[in-house]
């Protein structure tokens, strides 16, 4: 944390304003390594760190490579890919619809998603599970449009849009009470998964999840200065060339697919995509095109650091990385909430 | 513009409406009763009511049914006429007990109590559960007080509220994952309804949730009062905090002693006001009967519907009351004028 407060002098601004970021972004980096190699030490027995660059370097014994490779890097990795996932599609939904308390949860997308992959889950087990991200995607796309019509009344307001997106979520969140108490097989998986989690993800998750976000992102973060001039307002963004609502819309089409493609992975992960952009422009300012990987980062940062806790609180127990995200979340979202609209 | 003519002529509907909501219940009621594994014929089930319990199907309604109809019908009212005073007294027309975090705290602290010091939940789950409550309650209050703007009326309560609740389930549901992995429990305590329900909950949530209808119809003039506005019932002598403090004694107590027996069960507190709104107006004292009586039919008529849902397992009523209340609640939400 060796960044510094840029200096007033105004010749000098842009310069040191530059250099601030790039410490920031070299903080997240270096932050993000070192969570990564804690994360990986820590499982249901702890694994002394020796062992672990053993294993890594192909020296350790088989039953302990087989617990790195076929276990902690693919979840590790797919916290990585969740977290970039829901911290970008946050901050591209709270510059396009210009509201704070804007994210893929407050929305409502979380929630649909979470429908239909439940419903593919238990009612058509038989589907393979690469068409489960498309499932999720199809929920989180009907709930947006749903959400964003019901909520436009000759435009929306940040209040209004958040309380038709909880109602939305109620809705979704009965249907999927509705489907666990119908099918009740498989209930403790699925509310482990409604809770958002990363226990027994397995390579082929990160197959299907990966993809989606390793396309997705440089499409958001390249989107970035165009949604800054977008920031000018409409009138002036067209006037410098901008197909305002063709940005807002392919932006939005865009963030919704990465949360859905987060969720089909991992589950509700309450709040990440709520927080993470907010402390993401506390670091590095508002600019779009320097906060939407800031963002991610930070994202990465708070999944991989909820998903370790919650590993090592209390093993061989693990709770779900979605409550711990929830506890930190759920505060900071009453406080937004104080400070928002009037 | 139907609703201003509604108001203009509310007098007409309200004794069909009390009337209907009575025969509602009773029909309701027995239908219940003559549901389940096995099927008692409606004639013995009235034979039942009346006093008379002697074949083996009799036994059954008399000592396994009637206890849980019984107690769907007290917490369905009571909830009802919770969320009539709720609204009332905030003047917020999407309040209601689930919303604001209430029955969620109510919830927490009795799975809290349950998994951390189990000696203390033997005492009484109703006190716990009213403590619970409580806090959850005058949390999710002063917080919205504290906000910018006008407080109770705000949607940004019910975006406070809805958080806290969504926060504590999480807390619910993690102390449960933390204790036991039985997953009957955990929904249980997430999703409310009144199929574990047997005498010695009917005897506990009858004289309370009686008692707070009572307490609530006691306030019907007082909140009738307080629709004119704040300053209007200042005005005329009302002292507004005061009646606004018992409001929210009744809504903790009525919520808290339902949370203890039946768990916590969405959407009856918000719906069934509204609904008995269109019926007979906002006099609350014609209000609150009437919600009390749909409220009550309600409940029992989600029981049992959800015996279809999963046969030959019984479900919770809460997933029930969910799935129709949710849908309700985004129409009200996307209605309201008063958005910020």
């Amino acid at each position: 944390m060796t960044a510094i407060a840029p200096s007033p002098s105004p010749a000098s601004t842009a310069a040191s304003h530059r250099t601030a970021r790039g410490r920031w972004y070299l903080a997240a980096a270096g932050l993000a390594v070192v969570v990564t190699a804690y994360s990986l030490t820590v499982a249901s027995v702890p694994l002394p760190f020796g062992d672990v660059v053993d294993a890594l370097t192909g020296r350790a014994d088989d039953a302990l490579s087989r617990l790195i490779w076929d276990y902690q890097i693919p979840r590790i990795i797919l916290c990585w890919a969740v977290g970039a996932g829901l911290g970008a599609s946050g901050a591209v939904l709270q510059s396009v619809i210009r509201n704070p308390l804007a994210s893929p949860d407050v929305l409502g997308v979380t929630r649909g998603a979470g429908v239909t992959a439940l419903f593919v889950v238990l009612i058509l087990p038989a589907t393979p599970l690469s068409l489960l991200p498309v499932a999720a995607l199809a929920g989180g796309v009907t709930v947006t449009v749903v959400v964003y019509t019901l909520a436009y009344r000759g435009g929306t307001t940040p209040i209004r849009l958040a309380l038709v997106g909880v109602a939305a979520s109620a809705c979704c969140e009965a249907v999927i009470r509705f489907l666990l108490m119908r099918y009740p097989q498989n209930v403790n998986g699925s509310l482990i998964w409604l809770a958002g989690s990363f226990f027994g993800r397995t390579w082929q998750t990160v197959a299907i999840t990966v993809p989606w976000v390793v396309v997705c992102l440089p499409v958001v973060v390249f989107l970035g200065r165009r949604l800054d001039v977008m920031g000018l307002g409409d009138p002036m963004a067209v006037g410098l060339g901008e197909r305002a609502e063709g940005t807002r819309r392919l932006a939005i089409a865009v963030a919704v697919v990465l949360a859905s493609g987060a969720v089909a992975a991992a589950g509700t992960l309450s709040f990440v995509s709520l927080i993470a952009p907010h402390i993401a422009r506390r670091l590095i300012g508002g600019r779009m095109a320097a906060l939407t990987p800031m963002a991610a980062a930070v994202g990465v940062l708070l999944t991989l650091g909820a998903d370790t806790l919650g590993r090592g609180i209390s093993p061989p127990l693990e709770i779900p990385a979605g409550l711990i995200t929830a506890v930190i979340g759920a505060p900071y979202f009453l406080y937004l909430l104080m400070r928002t609209g009037r | 513009m139907t609703a201003t003519l509604r108001r203009r002529h509310p007098a007409r509907p309200w004794l069909a409406a009390a009337a209907g909501g009575l025969v509602l219940v009773i029909a309701a009621a027995v239908w219940h009763l003559t549901l389940g594994a096995v099927q008692v014929p409606a004639g013995e089930v009235i034979s039942v009511l009346t006093g008379h319990a002697s074949t083996p199907g009799e036994m059954i309604v008399a000592d396994i049914r009637l206890p849980r109809v019984l107690v769907a019908l007290a917490v369905g009212a009571a909830l009802a006429a919770a969320g009539v005073v709720m609204q009332g007294v905030t003047g917020n027309p999407l309040a209601a007990p689930d919303l604001l975090g209430v029955t969620a705290g109510a919830s927490f602290a009795v799975v809290l109590a349950l998994t951390v010091v189990p000696r203390l939940a033997e005492v009484s789950t109703v006190a716990l559960a009213l403590c619970g409550a409580a806090a959850a309650g005058c949390a999710v209050l002063a917080l919205a007080g504290r906000s910018k703007g006008s407080g109770l009326r705000e949607n940004r309560l019910i975006l406070g509220g809805v958080t806290v609740s969504a926060l504590l389930l999480s807390l619910t549901q993690g102390l449960i994952i933390f204790h036991e992995n039985n997953a009957e429990s955990v929904v249980y305590w997430l999703v409310g309804g009144v199929n574990l329900s047997q005498w010695r909950e009917a005897w506990t949530i009858l004289p309370v949730a009686l008692a707070g209808i009572a307490g609530c119809l006691a306030m019907a003039s007082r909140l009738n009062v307080l629709a004119l506005g704040e300053e209007m019932a200042r005005s005329l002598g009302q002292r507004v905090a005061l009646v606004r403090l018992c409001g929210a004694a009744l809504v903790i107590l009525i919520s808290g002693a339902c949370v203890a027996v039946a768990g916590p069960i969405g959407f009856v507190g918000l719906v069934v006001p509204h609904m008995a709104r269109r019926l007979v107006g906002s006099d609350h004292v014609r209000l609150l009967p009437v919600s009390a009586l749909f409220g009550g039919a309600l409940l029992v008529l989600a029981d049992a519907v959800s015996h279809f849902v999963n046969p030959p397992n019984e479900v919770p009523a809460g997933v029930v009351t969910a799935l129709l209340g949710a849908p309700y609640f985004v129409w009200l939400a996307r209605r309201d004028r008063k958005s910020a």
